[in-house]
């Protein structure tokens, strides 16, 4: 069921196939009826995605068979509902077309008709050209960030009703040339659209205008002449979808022309801020982006923050906390045992010494994994080296930083060169490593290569993953070049300002610790 | 032997006073803060300072500068530093100068009072006493290629403890070796690391130390 919600713009395939029956000169029409039946139900995604082809053809066709019955054909045509006919008197030597038509302005807005549905279709599915249709929609509405405009597109269906104004002399003139001319109209209006749309826009504005001038003026005739009932000319140019042939459809025309110069004068002020909406729509794509990078990283932040909270309790309630429980235990069984056994608490006592001693121990490694010290006291720059010499392997550091990047920023890239210094060790076996620190057009820029073996992925592993993430959270990225054999080069790129001064002493000191 | 201690925490410092009187040393002032110690170990010249690298005003390296700066006006004043966390890079910066003096221990090691003291003589007497901690790291730095490979296990161990400062007595105790074997090892280090031979304890742990920190 779900297939045909989404995709029923295919059930309107068997309407234009009931259209065609009676036009065509098929000997079973109904046949085209029920392949588009069938179409439309085994396959509708495919039924969505050629609809609108059909839709505009049938559309086309309509026009064109308009012209062929006002100009020449002498039987009746049943098209979509509308059966247009036309009377022909026998007179010696030929034939005679009367002036009498039947049928022709029904056919003639049906025809329009199936052409706008074919652009509603285009607009609604994901079939190209559809985009271009929603986008130009979301200028005129305004909406999703897009401030309101004059959608260029709007050229195309302007060039469309001025053609058919001239359709005698263009479509339908019998020799190619104007049809190749009005072809090329449509191809400069296209090259507008993409090239200079604010030149297309103004265009397409003054082009409706003119025409609801011209439908309105239709109008007044009709109400002035007091409403004609007789019929004009045959062979009437069409106007939109009316085809103005005396009488009421003056007034159709007229209430179309209407339509027409309320809706151009509608978009006239928007031509006039034209620029600053260009500017604006693009600040609120821009910002929208943006939002929404940053609504990713800061559920990023927090999880990785929540996650290493857990990670400090964990290890305080498995080791310092447990070790120190250890302690007031063995003190207390000293304190039971001093005076009977004096030298079994002495025993006991030193191994609370001991026991405290690795608690310190514990509380120093968790502490050099939350904030190093040597981070805090002295920098980025200094606690890079200060990693260098406690790897393994021989690590070559290249830092020239004239200040000192935001604690979380140098907090982010520090942890980034360990974990690259880790993989380094554990899974490249490199024997060099060199690790170079910049800062150039507002960016912080490291990098840390390695003669091992390669392999290293982001995807793979959560070290590197995780240190993305990090980094995410200040706009930062990681770049990763790791070809099987080696070498591995790990970039990190980190937008901040660097301050003047020297880490830790630009903040007040800090509440004394307990030793 | 008279000290001077440098320590903010009021626990700690009282610690350290009662446990040098203890052992038979004179502290002539214990003071908490930087610009205090650098006066007291400048005006006072003691046989040697303790020094915690962290203190006011910034509690960042703010006793480790004075020490720096101390040994730059007293060549030589020995010092020993100590620190709740050790790295490599201090290390490096305090053995900079070569003037021998110098010790670098975590705090911890206050919890053997008598290790502790006998720490505290080594460097009044121009010794170099390294923690194990920043020792141990060295040693396991150039341990793939480099100088240290050329030596066999049991050098690096007598090497190791040579760079806590140990005297040979020391290091033949602690691996329950005679001590002609460990002057045979240390030969043997010199020779490989390629570098002139020394008795002057001093100036071997220098020696060593300044070569691996290249």
């Amino acid at each position: 069921m779900t297939r045909y919600l989404v995709n029923w713009p295919a059930l309107l395939l068997p309407l234009v196939a009931l259209g065609t029956v009676g036009l065509l000169g098929v000997p079973v029409p109904q046949i085209l009826v029920i392949l588009a039946v069938l179409l439309a139900l085994a396959a509708p995604a495919e039924g969505a995605k050629i609809v609108h082809f059909a839709l505009f053809a049938y559309g086309a066709y309509g026009l064109f068979k308009l012209h062929s019955l006002q100009i020449y054909e002498s039987q009746g045509v049943h098209y979509g509902l509308v059966t247009a006919s036309r009377a022909v008197i026998a007179i010696p030597g030929g034939y005679q077309l009367t002036s009498q038509t039947s049928g022709f302005e029904p056919m003639l807005a049906e025809a329009v008709g199936f052409i706008f549905l074919a652009v509603c279709v285009l607009g609604v599915t994901g079939a190209p050209g559809g985009r271009a249709v929603r986008r130009a929609v979301a200028q005129l509405r305004g909406g999703d960030g897009q401030p309101k405009t004059v959608p260029p597109l709007l050229l195309f269906p302007v060039i469309f009703l001025w053609e058919e104004l001239f359709s005698e002399h263009l479509w339908f003139a019998g020799t190619a040339a104007p049809g190749v001319l009005a072809a090329a109209i449509f191809a400069v209006g296209a090259a507008l659209i993409v090239r200079l749309p604010q030149v297309a826009a103004v265009i397409a504005v003054v082009g409706t205008i003119i025409l609801g001038l011209y439908g309105v003026s239709m109008g007044v005739h009709w109400l002035t002449t007091g409403g004609n009932p007789y019929g004009g000319a045959v062979g009437a140019p069409p106007f939109g979808a009316v085809l103005v042939n005396g009488g009421s459809s003056e007034l159709l025309a007229g209430l179309q022309g209407l339509t027409l110069l309320g809706f151009g004068g509608f978009l006239v002020p928007r031509l006039l801020t034209w620029g600053t909406d260009a500017a604006l729509a693009a600040r609120a794509q821009a910002l929208t982006q943006r939002v929404t990078r940053l609504t990713e990283s800061r559920s990023d932040a927090i999880e990785v923050a929540v996650a290493e909270l857990r990670r400090i309790e964990r290890d305080l309630h498995d080791g310092a906390q447990a070790r120190l429980v250890a302690v007031g235990m063995s003190l207390r069984a000293a304190e039971e045992l001093m005076r009977a056994n004096p030298e079994a608490a002495r025993a006991l006592v030193a191994e609370a010494r001991e026991t405290s001693s690795r608690a310190l121990d514990d509380l120093r490694g968790l502490v050099r994994g939350i904030y190093p010290p040597v981070l805090a006291d002295r920098g980025l720059a200094d606690a890079v080296r200060a990693l260098a010499l406690d790897a393994p392997m021989t690590v070559d550091t290249d830092i020239t930083l004239q200040g000192e990047p935001p604690m979380p920023v140098a907090a982010a890239v520090y942890f980034a060169i360990a974990e690259a210094l880790t993989n380094a060790v554990r899974h490249a076996g490199a024997d060099t490593v060199q690790i170079g620190i910049g800062y150039a057009g507002g960016m912080l820029r490291a990098t840390i290569a390695d003669d091992g073996a390669g392999g290293a992925d982001a995807s793979r592993g959560t070290g590197l993953a995780g240190v993305e993430h990090r980094l995410a959270t200040f706009d930062g990225i990681l770049a990763v070049s790791s070809p099987p054999g080696g070498p591995t080069i790990i970039a990190i790129e980190v937008p901040c300002a660097l301050s003047g001064h020297e880490p830790a002493r630009q903040a007040a000191a800090p509440p004394q610790t307990i030793a | 032997m008279r000290v001077v201690i440098g320590e903010d925490l009021f626990l700690l410092r009282d610690g350290l006073v009662r446990l040098l009187d203890a052992h038979g040393f004179e502290v002539v002032a214990a003071v908490g803060s930087a610009p205090e110690l650098l006066r007291a170990l400048t005006e006072l010249k003691p046989d040697v300072g303790i020094v915690d690298v962290r203190l006011p005003p910034t509690f960042t390296d703010d006793g480790l500068r004075v020490a720096i700066q101390a040994r730059r006006a007293c060549p030589g004043l020995p010092l020993l530093v100590l620190s709740q966390y050790v790295e490599q890079l201090y290390a490096r910066e305090l053995l900079a100068d070569q003037a021998g003096g110098v010790g670098y221990l975590l705090k911890d090691r206050v919890f053997s009072d008598a290790a502790f003291a006998d720490a505290v003589r080594d460097v009044a007497a121009g010794g170099t006493v390294l923690d194990p901690e920043v020792v141990s790291r060295l040693m396991t730095k150039r341990a793939r290629s480099g100088p240290l490979a050329a030596l066999t296990p049991r050098e690096r161990d007598v090497l190791s403890l040579m760079a806590q400062g140990r005297s040979n007595a020391a290091i033949a105790a602690k691996l329950f070796i005679t001590e002609k074997a460990v002057s045979k090892h240390a030969a043997g280090i010199f020779a490989n690391l390629g570098l002139a031979p020394s008795d002057d304890d001093n100036r071997r742990v220098l020696a060593v130390l300044a070569y691996l920190n290249s």
